[in-house]
C-alpha cells in the first residue's frame, strides 16, 4: 500500500519514456534495407557505418544507396561534426563500435595512424586517376591510407567592379585597394580574416611562403620533416617584421574575423578577400561579381597555399573490413562518385578525370590554379601544437606586442621543445 | 480535507518541526484496495522479467560484470518494493539505480583512467597495437600487379583463386603457395569464380566471413621475398611483404631486414635496445604518474596558482551577482499588482531559452575591438580592446555570464518566492509586519534555505564552465611567451582541456588525473560551505 | 504620480531595463537569421538586409530534418523534464521527511557526485552505451530513450536539493494531521505535499527542459542518425567547421527552437502565479 502509487509511477514514466522512443528501436532494421539485388544476390551480412560532416553525408547517401543494390549491404551515413569526426573516431575506434569509414581532410592522418585506428589502402590502378598532390597528402610514412575526392586551398577573391585586373604581387594588391579606399569606394584594401583567438597562420601562409618561409623542410622522399622545423629561417625573420608593418597600417587587423571579412566582400566593401571555396558559394548567391586567382606573392619565393586533401578513411578495427574496402575503393572512387561529391561540393576535384569536366567554372577553375601551386597542409601528429604557437606568435606580431624578430625565435624554440617531447 | 488544515503560525519556522518518522506508527484501519497490491506485482513482474531477460542475455555475452550489476540491482529493488519496510528506500531506489550507472560510473572509470597513461600513441590495448604496426608494415612487392580474384571456400578453409591476363588461374591458401587450376569457371567478365572441389563465395557469405578473408595471406611462391597475397576487397588481390614479424610466444617484434627485436615496455610501448620505438603503443597503468606530474612538473604547476585564483573569483562573482540581481527582479516583479509583470517576465528569461554557446558567439561579435556593435555603435566608435586586453577580458567573460545565467536565478528566485506558504506571510501581516519586514525577516530566509543547494551547485558549474570561457576568449588574451598556452581568463576545467586535447599530445589519462584533483578542490569548498550553510537544518 | 511611481513605476522602471539588457543582444540573433549572408556578427546594420531564406530552408532540406529533430527534442525534452521532477520530487520528499541511516552522508554524496568535472565523461558513457547495445538496445547508442536515461542520471544531484528544500518550507504539520487522519505516506506525498509545490515542479521541469535542449555534447554523443538527433545536435550541423558555415540558418533553427520554451513558461507561469492557494484548493 505504501508504495502503490510510487512503483505504478515510476514504471508509468520508464514507459512513457519507452513510448517517446519507441519509434527508434526498429526503424534502422527494416527501412533502409534495399530490395535484393537483380543479379539475385542476398542481402549481406555486416553493415556499413560512414561518418560525413553534413555537406558529404548526401551525395554519399546516394553512393551508398547504389552499393546497398548491388550488394545488399545497408550503409548508414552518420552526420557529425567535422570537429568531432576526428577525435571520435580515435576514441570510438579501439572499442570495435566506431564507424568503418570517415570523412575528413589528410591532415588528420598523423593523429589517427598515431593512434592505430586507421587500415591501409591499397588504391593500385586507381590512383592513376587523381592528382598527384592529392595522392601525396594521403600518404603517411611511406604509406597510403585515405582516398581523397577533393583539393583544398585558399586563392585570393577579387571583385571584378571594383579590381578589374588581377594583381601580379601583393605589392600591387595592396595599391590597388588602397587607392579604393583613398577614392571612397571601399573601406578596406584587403581582407584577411584573422581569428582572433588563435590567429591565422593558414591565411598568411602563400605570403610568408614567398618569403621563403615555410613551417617545416622536407625529408628526401617529400614528405614533412618533424625534426626540421623552419619557423624561424632567414625567409621568417624578413616575413615577420614585415608583418607588423601591415599591423601597424591597419591592412590586417586582428580583429578582422572570418565573418567580418566575408560580409565586408559579400557588401562590396573591399575588393580582395583571402577566402577557401566553402565560402564562394554564399558569394555566387548573392551574385557579387568575383574571380578567383593563386594569392600573389609578397617577395621573391613563389607563393604556396596549405592544401588539404579530402578524403575518405577505412577504420582499422572495422567489423566490415571488405565490405568498407569494397565501398571505398570501388564505389567511391568512381568518376561517376567523384562528380556526385563534387556537385554537392563544389570542392575542386581530386579525380583529374572530373577536374577536366568542370574546368570551364571559372571558380573551380581559379581554386585548382590556386592549390596547383600549393603543398599539403602537414599531416603530422605534432601539427596541433604547433599551430596553436604559430598562430599566438602572428597575433602578438600583428598587434606590435614585442619585436617581431624574437617573438618569432622563441615561437620555433618552444615549438621544437614541443616536439622533443613528444 | 485540506480545508480544515491548521494554520502554521507564521513566527514558527515550519523547519523546525521534530522529525516524524512516521512508519513505525502503527497504520489505522484504511481501505486496502487489492487492485493496488495486484498492480504491484505486476508491475514488480515486469521489472523482474526484462531484468531477467537481461541477466540471461549478458550471462551469454559473458558480461560478468554487468551480469553482477544487474543481479545485485533486481534483488536489491525487489527487497525495496516487495516489503513494506524501507520506506525511504522506496522513494530513492529508482534515482539512485540510474545516478549510479550513469553518474557514478562515470567518476569511477575517471578514477581508473587517471592512473594509465590513456592518449594518443596508447589509444588501445596491446593486440590491437600489433596489428596496427604489422599493418603500417605491410608493403605491396614493387612492381607486382593487381590481379582480379574471388575468394573460394572447401569446407572451413578459405583460399584465393587468381585470374591472369592470359586467363589462365592460380590456386591458393593460406601457408599453401599458388598453383595452377584445371578447369575453373569463369564468370561474364571472364574473371574465375569457382574450381573442382572449391565453391565460389556468395558476396552475403564473404561478408559474413570477412575477418577470416582480410587476414588471409596466400603465399605467392614457396620463396617468402615474393610476398603474400591478399584480397582488401574480395574481388581484387595483390601481393604483400611484410618487413615486421610478430613473435607471439617471445612477445617481440622483430624487423625481418635488420634484424632489430622490439621489445614491449613497461608504458606501453615496442622498443629496441637503441631506443627507437614502434608506433602505436598501447594502454597501460602507470600508478601515480600523472599526479606526480601535475605536481612537480613547473609548466603546469606553474600557471596553477594564479588559474585557481581567478577560477574562484569567477564562480564566486558568477553565482553572486546574478542572484543578486535575480533576487531583487523577482522581488520587484512579483507583485500581483504589478500590470504586465507576466510580459516582463517573459521577456527576461528570454537570454535563458537561448543555448549559451550561441549567446557566446554573440557577444563575442558584439565586443570585437574594432568592429563590435558596442563599440562602434554603443561607445561611438571607441576601440576598447573587451576581448583582448587581460583585464577587460576577465571583466568581459563576467559580464557575460552574468548576463547568461540572471534569468536562471531570476527564475529560481520566484519559483522560491512562490513556494512559500501564503499563510505564512498573511499572518505576519495581519501580526502588523510591514512589507519589508516580511520580505527581510520571513521570505528571504526561507528563500535562502531553499536556494542555498542551488547557489553552491551553481558554483560548482561555474567552476567548471568550460563553454562560456572557450567560446568567449578561448581562455585568452594568452602570454605567446608562457611555457603552456594559459591566457587570463583560463579556468582549472580549459586548463585541463587544454593539457588534454589542446596542445601535440591528448593525455588522456592526464586529464582525468587534474579533473580528480579539481574536484577533491570543489568538493572540500562545498562541504565546507554546506556546513556554514543551514542547508543541512535538522540538528538532532 | 509621484505615489503611482513610488508604488509601482520603479517596479516598470526596473522591468523594462531588465528587458532590455535581456532582449538586446538577441536582436543579433534575430537579424542573423533574416540576413541573407548567412554571417552572425559581421554586420552591426541589424535588419539592412531581410529575408526568409532561412526559414524556409529549415523545412525543405531533407539533409537536415528539422521538423524530427524538433519532435525529437520536445520529447526528449518532455520525457526528461517530468522523469526528473518525479525523481528529484520523490528523492527530496525522502530526504526531507525521513530519517534514516546515511541521510546526511548520502545527500552531501548527490551534490558531491554532480560535481564532478564531466569534460571526459565522454568516453565512459560511449563505453557504457556500446555495452548495453548488445544487451538492451532499447537504451544503447543512437537510442533518444537511451540519452533519456543518461539525463535522468543526472536529476538526483541537483533537483533532491532543490526540492527537500522546498519541502522542509511546506509545514509538517500538514503531513502530521493527514497521517493521523489514515492517510499513507504515498499518499501524503501525492496528494497534499506535492499539490502544495506544484509552482516548484513546474520551475524544476521549465530548468530541466531547456537544460535539455541546449545539451549538445552528450545529445551529439548518443545520437547519430539525423532522424533521431535534437535539436542542438541537428542545428550544430550548420555552423560546424569547415565548409559552408550557415548563421542564418542556425539562427533561424535557434530563434525557432526557442519557441516551445517561451510558450512553456508563458504555460507554467500562470501555473506559477496561481500559487499555493489555488494548489490547495483544487484538491
Amino acid at each position: 500500500m505504501r508504495s502503490r502509487l510510487l512503483l505504478p509511477a515510476v514504471l508509468a514514466a520508464t514507459l512513457l519514456a519507452t513510448a517517446c522512443g519507441g519509434g527508434s528501436g526498429g526503424a534502422g532494421n527494416g527501412d533502409k534495407t534495399a530490395a535484393p539485388a537483380a543479379s539475385g544476390q542476398a542481402a549481406a551480412t555486416g553493415s556499413l557505418t560512414v561518418w560525413a560532416d553534413d555537406a558529404r553525408a548526401k551525395p554519399l547517401q546516394e553512393i551508398a544507396a547504389a552499393f546497398t543494390r548491388d550488394k545488399g549491404v545497408k550503409v548508414k551515413v552518420v552526420q557529425k561534426g567535422l570537429g568531432e569526426i576526428r577525435d571520435d573516431f580515435v576514441s570510438q575506434a579501439p572499442t570495435g563500435q566506431g564507424p568503418d569509414v570517415v570523412v575528413g581532410p589528410h591532415d588528420w592522418l598523423g593523429k589517427l595512424v598515431h593512434n592505430g585506428v586507421l587500415a591501409p589502402l591499397e588504391l593500385g590502378d586507381r590512383a592513376a586517376a587523381f592528382s598527384p598532390v592529392a595522392l601525396e597528402a594521403m600518404r603517411y610514412e611511406g604509406r597510403t591510407y585515405g582516398l581523397p575526392y577533393a583539393v583544398d586551398s585558399i586563392a585570393l577573391l577579387r571583385n571584378t567592379e571594383l579590381a578589374p585586373q588581377a594583381p601580379a604581387s601583393f605589392e600591387e594588391l595592396l595599391a590597388t585597394g588602397r587607392r579604393l579606399v583613398d577614392e571612397g569606394k571601399a573601406k578596406l584594401p584587403v581582407a584577411v580574416p584573422v581569428d582572433p583567438k588563435s590567429g591565422s597562420p593558414y591565411h598568411l601562409y602563400p605570403l610568408q611562403t614567398s618569403f621563403g618561409c615555410r613551417v617545416f623542410g622536407t625529408k628526401p622522399d617529400g614528405a614533412w620533416d618533424p625534426a626540421g622545423l623552419e619557423l624561424d629561417s632567414p625567409g621568417c625573420l624578413r616575413f615577420a617584421p614585415w608583418l607588423r608593418g601591415l599591423g601597424k597600417d591597419g591592412v590586417i587587423s586582428t580583429s578582422l574575423t572570418a565573418d567580418i571579412a566575408t560580409d565586408a566582400f559579400l557588401k562590396g566593401r573591399t575588393p580582395f578577400l583571402l577566402a577557401g571555396p566553402w565560402d564562394a558559394a554564399t558569394f555566387k548567391a548573392a551574385h557579387v561579381p568575383f574571380a578567383v586567382d593563386p594569392v600573389p606573392g609578397a617577395d621573391t619565393a613563389p607563393a604556396r597555399p596549405f592544401v588539404g586533401v579530402q578524403g575518405f578513411f577505412v577504420g582499422a578495427k572495422s567489423a566490415n573490413p571488405i565490405l568498407a574496402q569494397d565501398f571505398v575503393l570501388n564505389y567511391l572512387s568512381t568518376p561517376q562518385a567523384q562528380r556526385a561529391l563534387y556537385d554537392t561540393g563544389g570542392r575542386v576535384p581530386a579525380a583529374t578525370a572530373v577536374l577536366d569536366q568542370v574546368e570551364n567554372d571559372p571558380v573551380v577553375a581559379g581554386f585548382a590554379r590556386a592549390a596547383q601551386a600549393g603543398v599539403p597542409t602537414p599531416n603530422l601528429p605534432a601539427m596541433d601544437g604547433v599551430w596553436a604557437d604559430w598562430g599566438l606568435t602572428q597575433l602578438a606580431i600583428v598587434q606590435g606586442r614585442g619585436d617581431p624578430t624574437e617573438l618569432t625565435t622563441a615561437m620555433a624554440g618552444r615549438i621544437r621543445a614541443k616536439i622533443a617531447a613528444g | 480535507m485540506t480545508q480544515t488544515l491548521p494554520t502554521q503560525p507564521p513566527h514558527t519556522p515550519p523547519r523546525r518541526h521534530p522529525a516524524s518518522s512516521g512508519e513505525r506508527r502503527p497504520a489505522p484501519a484504511r481501505h486496502r484496495g487489492l487492485g493496488g497490491l495486484a498492480t504491484r506485482i505486476v508491475l514488480l513482474a515486469i521489472v523482474d522479467a526484462l531484468a531477467v531477460y537481461g541477466l540471461l542475455a549478458l550471462a551469454a555475452d559473458r558480461s560478468w560484470w554487468m551480469f553482477g550489476a544487474l543481479l545485485v540491482g533486481t534483488v536489491a529493488v525487489n527487497a525495496v518494493y516487495a516489503g513494506k519496510r524501507h520506506v525511504p528506500a522506496k522513494y530513492l531506489a529508482p534515482g539512485i539505480a540510474l545516478l549510479l550507472v550513469y553518474q557514478v560510473y562515470v567518476v569511477l572509470y575517471t578514477g581508473v583512467a587517471a592512473f594509465t597513461n590513456y592518449g594518443d600513441g596508447h589509444n588501445s590495448d596491446k593486440p590491437d597495437a600489433v596489428a596496427a604496426i604489422l599493418a603500417h608494415s605491410e608493403t605491396r612487392v614493387p612492381d607486382s600487379p593487381v590481379r582480379p580474384a574471388s575468394v573460394v571456400a572447401r569446407g572451413d578453409r578459405v583460399g584465393l583463386l587468381v585470374t591472369q591476363p592470359d586467363r589462365s588461374v592460380r590456386l591458393g591458401w593460406a601457408g599453401h603457395p599458388l598453383e595452377p587450376v584445371e578447369q575453373p569457371v569463369y564468370d561474364a567478365g571472364g574473371r574465375a569464380v569457382a574450381a573442382p572441389g572449391w565453391l565460389a563465395l556468395t558476396y552475403s557469405q564473404i561478408a559474413g566471413r570477412q575477418k577470416e578473408i582480410s587476414e588471409l595471406r596466400v603465399p605467392v611462391t614457396d620463396d617468402p621475398n615474393s610476398g603474400s597475397l591478399r584480397t582488401a576487397d574480395g574481388i581484387s588481390a595483390a601481393a604483400y611483404r611484410s618487413t615486421l614479424v610478430y613473435d607471439h610466444d617471445a612477445d617481440t617484434i622483430t624487423d625481418r631486414a635488420g634484424g632489430v627485436v622490439y621489445r614491449p615496455t613497461s608504458d606501453g610501448v615496442f622498443a629496441a635496445p637503441d631506443g627507437t620505438r614502434l608506433s602505436p603503443g598501447w594502454k597501460v597503468f602507470v600508478g601515480l604518474d600523472n599526479f606526480e606530474r601535475i605536481l612537480t612538473d613547473q609548466d603546469i604547476r606553474g600557471p596553477f596558482l594564479g588559474v585557481l585564483v581567478w577560477t574562484f573569483v569567477f564562480a564566486g562573482v558568477s553565482v553572486a551577482l546574478p542572484f543578486g540581481i535575480g533576487l531583487v527582479l523577482a522581488t520587484v516583479l512579483n507583485g500581483k499588482r504589478l500590470g504586465g509583470h507576466r510580459i516582463y517576465r517573459s521577456l527576461i528569461v528570454l537570454p535563458y531559452a537561448f543555448p549559451a554557446f550561441l549567446a557566446a558567439l554573440v557577444w563575442q561579435g558584439m565586443l570585437n575591438t574594432d568592429y563590435g556593435y558596442v563599440n562602434v555603435s554603443l561607445l561611438d566608435g571607441a576601440h576598447v580592446p573587451w576581448l583582448t586586453d587581460p583585464w577587460l577580458a576577465r571583466l568581459s567573460v563576467l559580464a557575460v555570464n552574468v548576463w547568461i545565467s540572471f534569468p536562471y536565478m531570476f527564475l529560481i528566485c520566484t519559483g522560491a518566492l512562490q513556494a512559500i506558504p501564503a499563510e505564512v506571510t498573511e499572518a505576519a501581516r495581519i501580526d502588523g509586519a510591514g512589507r519589508r519586514q516580511v520580505l527581510r525577516h520571513i521570505k528571504i530566509p526561507l528563500l535562502l534555505t531553499a536556494v542555498t543547494p542551488m547557489l553552491i551547485a551553481a558554483f560548482a558549474f561555474n567552476f567548471n564552465n568550460f563553454n562560456v570561457i572557450y567560446m568567449l576568449t578561448g581562455g585568452g588574451p594568452k602570454d605567446p611567451d608562457a611555457p603552456i598556452e594559459v591566457g587570463s581568463t583560463d579556468l582549472l576545467i580549459s586548463l585541463v582541456y587544454k593539457l588534454a586535447f589542446g596542445g601535440s599530445n591528448r593525455q588522456y589519462g592526464m586529464a582525468c588525473a587534474v579533473s580528480i584533483l579539481i574536484f577533491v578542490v570543489v568538493a572540500a569548498i562545498s562541504v565546507i560551505g554546506l556546513r556554514r550553510s543551514r542547508a543541512f537544518e535538522e540538528q538532532t | 504620480m509621484i505615489t503611482w511611481f513610488v508604488r509601482v513605476g520603479w517596479r516598470h522602471l526596473v522591468g523594462v531595463l531588465a528587458v532590455l539588457v535581456a532582449v538586446f543582444p538577441l536582436v543579433f540573433v534575430i537579424s542573423a537569421s533574416l540576413n541573407p549572408s548567412g554571417t552572425l556578427t559581421g554586420s552591426n546594420e541589424l535588419f539592412a538586409d531581410t529575408t526568409g531564406a532561412h526559414y524556409r530552408e529549415l523545412f525543405d532540406d531533407p539533409l537536415h530534418p528539422f521538423g524530427k529533430w524538433f519532435v525529437n527534442s520536445m520529447a526528449v525534452g518532455l520525457a526528461t523534464a517530468i522523469g526528473s521532477v518525479f525523481l528529484g520530487a520523490c528523492a527530496g520528499y525522502a530526504f526531507s521527511r525521513f530519517r534514516f541511516r546515511g541521510r546526511k552522508a548520502g545527500l552531501t554524496t548527490l551534490l558531491l557526485v554532480q560535481m564532478f568535472p564531466q569534460l571526459l565523461a565522454y568516453v565512459a558513457l560511449f563505453l557504457l552505451l556500446s555495452a548495453f547495445d548488445d544487451v538492451f538496445p532499447a537504451i544503447g547508442l543512437g537510442s533518444r530513450l537511451g540519452l533519456v536515461m543518461i539525463y535522468l542520471g543526472g536529476a538526483l544531484g541537483v533537483n533532491t536539493y532543490l526540492m527537500k528544500g522546498f519541502f522542509d518550507t511546506v509545514p509538517r504539520d500538514l503531513d502530521e494531521a493527514a497521517r493521523i487522519d489514515g492517510a499513507s505516506h504515498a499518499q501524503v506525498f501525492f496528494r497534499i505535499v506535492l499539490p502544495l509545490v506544484a509552482p516548484v515542479l513546474a520551475v524544476v521541469a521549465l530548468l530541466s527542459f531547456v537544460a535539455t535542449l541546449n545539451d549538445f555534447v552528450i545529445a551529439s554523443l548518443v545520437l547519430n542518425d539525423p532522424d533521431k538527433q535534437t535539436l542542438a545536435v541537428g542545428l550544430y550541423h550548420f555552423i560546424s567547421y569547415g565548409v559552408g558555415r550557415n548563421w542564418g540558418v542556425f539562427a533561424a533553427g535557434v530563434l525557432i527552437a526557442a519557441l516551445p520554451v517561451l510558450v512553456l513558461f508563458q504555460f507554467l507561469q500562470r501555473f506559477i502565479v496561481g500559487g499555493l492557494t489555488a494548489g490547495a484548493v483544487k484538491s
